[in-house]
């Protein structure tokens, strides 16, 4: 199988197994069809594959509005765990993520260490809730990123609008930590890309829950009749539609640019920034006119779209907003070196 | 692959460093018709005797550039603000490929290499009572002999002044349904009947032009493809005008044009100022993204049916939001700019006037509207209108 033969059969084994019935998707299944591993080393009983895959899988459950603990337990755990320095102990862990006995989620900033004591407060931590290891990422004495096992500390679920996403605030009072990882190479430039990764895997979702709407309202426009015809046949709504789609499709661009520069290992800041802006936006606009398209029934709690709202304005919120991850590009316009020049020369993304 | 690639790369930054003219943008403004003319000439055989001038074409008409070497090209010329090619253009692109894909052979050793010689070209399809609906076109062709009596009007005729010879679509078969009855031809400019009258625009350019056809003889040799089959052979044409064009446009916006635009807006650390620069960056990127695509996915036979009408559509919205920033930013100064850099991009960094000229890309070749149906209806299926005929 080539490369991108392998992506479809991905692609297509996930949108098949999200796609039935409820949209909760137990940890078990997701262990069982191997995705919590993707990115754990095959000597770790993971598949050794790349972000690009786990790409895939976010995609597909935008697409359904899973509910499932995949961002904190695979796409943040798996993404820390693997960031470290290998260890008899970081290497346990990882070997029982990818079996599916630990479910990790990680505390991505809000809490403090002192010597080896954790305290401190973080709100809106993906998957807390119901994780059996908690890692947090806190300065060492020297001001270094680390990652410590944050046991003993209070976790408390958020009730949030969205109800497919488990969000939970953190508290630690004080507490010992038993275990101290260090980053892999440059620990800032790790925390970093962990940052993107968050970011370009809510865009992945967004891309996902915004073509399914579309899809939903397109087949919607094709049946639905009023005046005598199809309502897709009035150019008001296929106009709209047409938007939807080209709206899509420069998230699309904008998302597989991010993926790829994380798969590739190299920096990623730039695409994730411009990933998660626009796709997260986009969403919300795309899932507003479904809404809309769709007419009275879309304004119903039975029609579920309501669903596809909610979590397209909490995707647009988690991990910086579109407007922050604007303001973080624009600081490039104003630096004498204009690297951004520099990257269009190249002709690159 | 991609060591070739970087190689080829190279060459091309190497050539454009010591072949721009470094001033070009400063005395190409203001410049009269014939300036402009020369300008143009000079420059298209500049590109030519490095090879770069008609990359798309096969290679025993001094083409044969692959694809991936032709983005490089496009990137590079753009990357350093080369000047563009415009009054060679329909002749390079919508002539040639009409020729290599409908033309005789005959046909093609006329006019290929006349073309490479600096012959101009322009399209004579629109008409008075014909834009958006192209199909409904009334300029007659009557067979009389060995030729063929040509009468109508032609309008929206891109460089018509200049040009030596016309692509003409003209109705042959007035009983057949609208798109069955049309014939391609091939019309030199100097034949008696024609009569080219300049168009000014909104910008005060007169580049349009209004042509008029009264008794005009056509030999029969001039028509592309079969009698009453130009409608098909125009699709050839009108697919000339996307994918590396866009290509080419597309990367002029996110070089000069986004430079141009960082430029205007100051102070470039007020926070709305930097947002609406950054949503650019992050647009032009993405359509970047999409052209790149458009192109492979073309050569390689994958491109879906409305992929270029989004490509085509993005563009000139984002290039009509830009402008109208970049002439908001540029203040009461951009007003004093009463001329533009001839053969620049549409982003040619008068922000008022580009502004104004934007809307030359969101009415021709398929207005935005025809592109929204396109993309509906051809990209989602979506029912089409009931038909008015």
């Amino acid at each position: 199988m080539t490369y991108s033969e392998v992506h479809d059969e991905l692609r297509s084994v996930a949108s098949d197994l999200l796609s039935k019935g409820d949209t909760a998707v137990d940890w078990p299944l997701l262990t069982q069809a191997g995705w919590i591993g993707l990115e754990v080393p095959e000597e770790s009983g993971g598949a050794g594959v790349t972000f690009a895959e786990v790409a895939i899988i976010l995609e597909q459950m935008g697409r359904a509005a899973t509910r499932s603990a995949y961002l904190g337990g695979a796409v943040l755990g798996v993404g820390t765990l693997t960031a470290l320095q290998p260890s008899a102990s970081r290497d346990g862990l990882l070997a029982d993520v990818a079996s599916g006995a630990v479910r990790t989620a990680v505390v991505l900033d809000g809490l403090r260490l002192a010597g080896n004591r954790l305290s401190g407060h973080a709100t809106f931590v993906p998957d807390a809730d119901g994780a059996d290891r908690l890692l947090a990422i806190a300065d060492d004495s020297d001001g270094i990123p680390v990652v410590v096992a944050a046991d003993n500390v209070t976790v408390t679920p958020q009730p949030v609008l969205d109800e497919t996403r488990s969000l939970a605030e953190v508290t630690a009072e004080d507490v010992a930590v038993k275990e101290v990882w260090r980053f892999d190479g440059a620990a800032a430039d790790q925390v970093r890309r962990l940052h993107d990764r968050a970011a370009v895997a809510v865009a992945c979702d967004s891309l996902g829950l915004a073509e399914a709407m579309l899809t939903a309202t397109v087949d919607y426009a094709k049946v639905r009749q009023q005046f005598g015809r199809p309502i897709g046949s009035f150019q008001a709504v296929k106009h709209a539609c047409a938007d939807m789609l080209v709206q899509v499709s420069v998230a699309r661009q904008l998302v597989n640019a991010a993926v790829e520069a994380l798969a590739d290992g190299g920096d990623a800041r730039v695409a994730a920034a411009m990933a998660k802006s626009y796709a997260c936006a986009a969403a919300v606009d795309v899932v507003g006119k479904a809404m809309q398209l769709h007419g009275g029934i879309g304004y119903t709690w039975e029609s579920g779209i309501h669903v596809y709202l909610k979590r397209a304005l909490l995707n647009r919120s988690l991990f910086g907003s579109p407007a922050e991850h604007r303001r973080q590009l624009a600081k490039r316009y104003s630096s004498r070196e204009t690297p951004f020049r520099t990257r269009y020369a190249e002709g690159t993304h | 692959m991609t060591d070739d690639l970087d190689d080829f790369r190279a060459t091309v930054r190497q050539w454009c460093e010591t072949h721009v003219p470094a001033d070009w943008r400063r005395s190409q403004t203001g410049v009269g018709d014939d300036e402009f003319v020369r300008f143009q000439k000079a420059w298209f055989a500049e590109l030519h005797s490095a090879g770069y001038a008609v990359p798309h074409w096969p290679s025993e008409w001094d083409g044969g550039m692959s694809v991936a070497e032709q983005i490089v090209l496009y990137q590079e010329l753009a990357a350093h603000d080369a000047p563009r090619l415009v009054l060679a253009f329909v002749g390079i692109h919508h002539a040639a490929s009409t020729l290599l894909a409908a033309g005789t052979d005959e046909q093609r050793r006329r006019h290929l290499p006349a073309i490479l010689d600096g012959e101009i070209w322009v399209q004579g399809f629109s008409e008075p009572e014909a834009g958006s609906d192209l199909a409904s076109l009334r300029t007659s062709a009557r067979r009389d002999g060995d030729s063929y009596l040509v009468n109508g009007q032609k309008l929206w005729a891109s460089g018509g002044m200049q040009a030596d010879w016309c692509l003409l679509l003209a109705r042959t078969d007035p009983e057949a349904p609208k798109r069955k009855g049309i014939s391609y031809f091939l019309l030199d400019m100097t034949t008696p009947g024609i009569d080219v009258r300049p168009i000014r625009n909104a910008v005060g350019e007169s580049h349009f032009c209004e042509i008029f056809l009264n008794d005009v003889a056509i030999p029969a040799d001039n028509l592309v493809g079969a009698e009453n089959e130009g409608w098909q052979v125009a699709q050839a044409t009108l697919g000339a005008e996307r994918g590396l064009t866009m290509l080419e446009l597309v990367e002029r916006l996110g070089n000069a044009g986004f430079r141009w635009l960082v430029r205007a807006c100051r102070p470039i650390d007020d926070p709305v100022v930097a947002d609406r620069l950054a949503q650019f960056e992050i647009e032009i990127s993405g359509l970047r993204g999409l052209c790149r695509e458009l192109v492979e996915n073309t050569e390689a036979g994958l491109a879906g049916p409305a992929d270029a009408s989004i490509v085509k559509l993005y563009y000139s919205e984002l290039l009509q939001r830009m402008t109208d920033f970049g002439a908001e930013m540029s203040g009461l100064a951009a007003h004093t700019e009463l001329a533009k850099p001839l053969s620049s991009g549409w982003e040619s960094g008068s922000w008022v006037l580009d502004f104004i000229g934007s809307w030359e890309w969101t009415i021709p070749g398929g207005s935005s509207e025809i592109q929204r149906t396109i993309i509906g209806e051809r990209g989602l299926g979506l029912p089409r209108e009931p038909s008015a005929v």
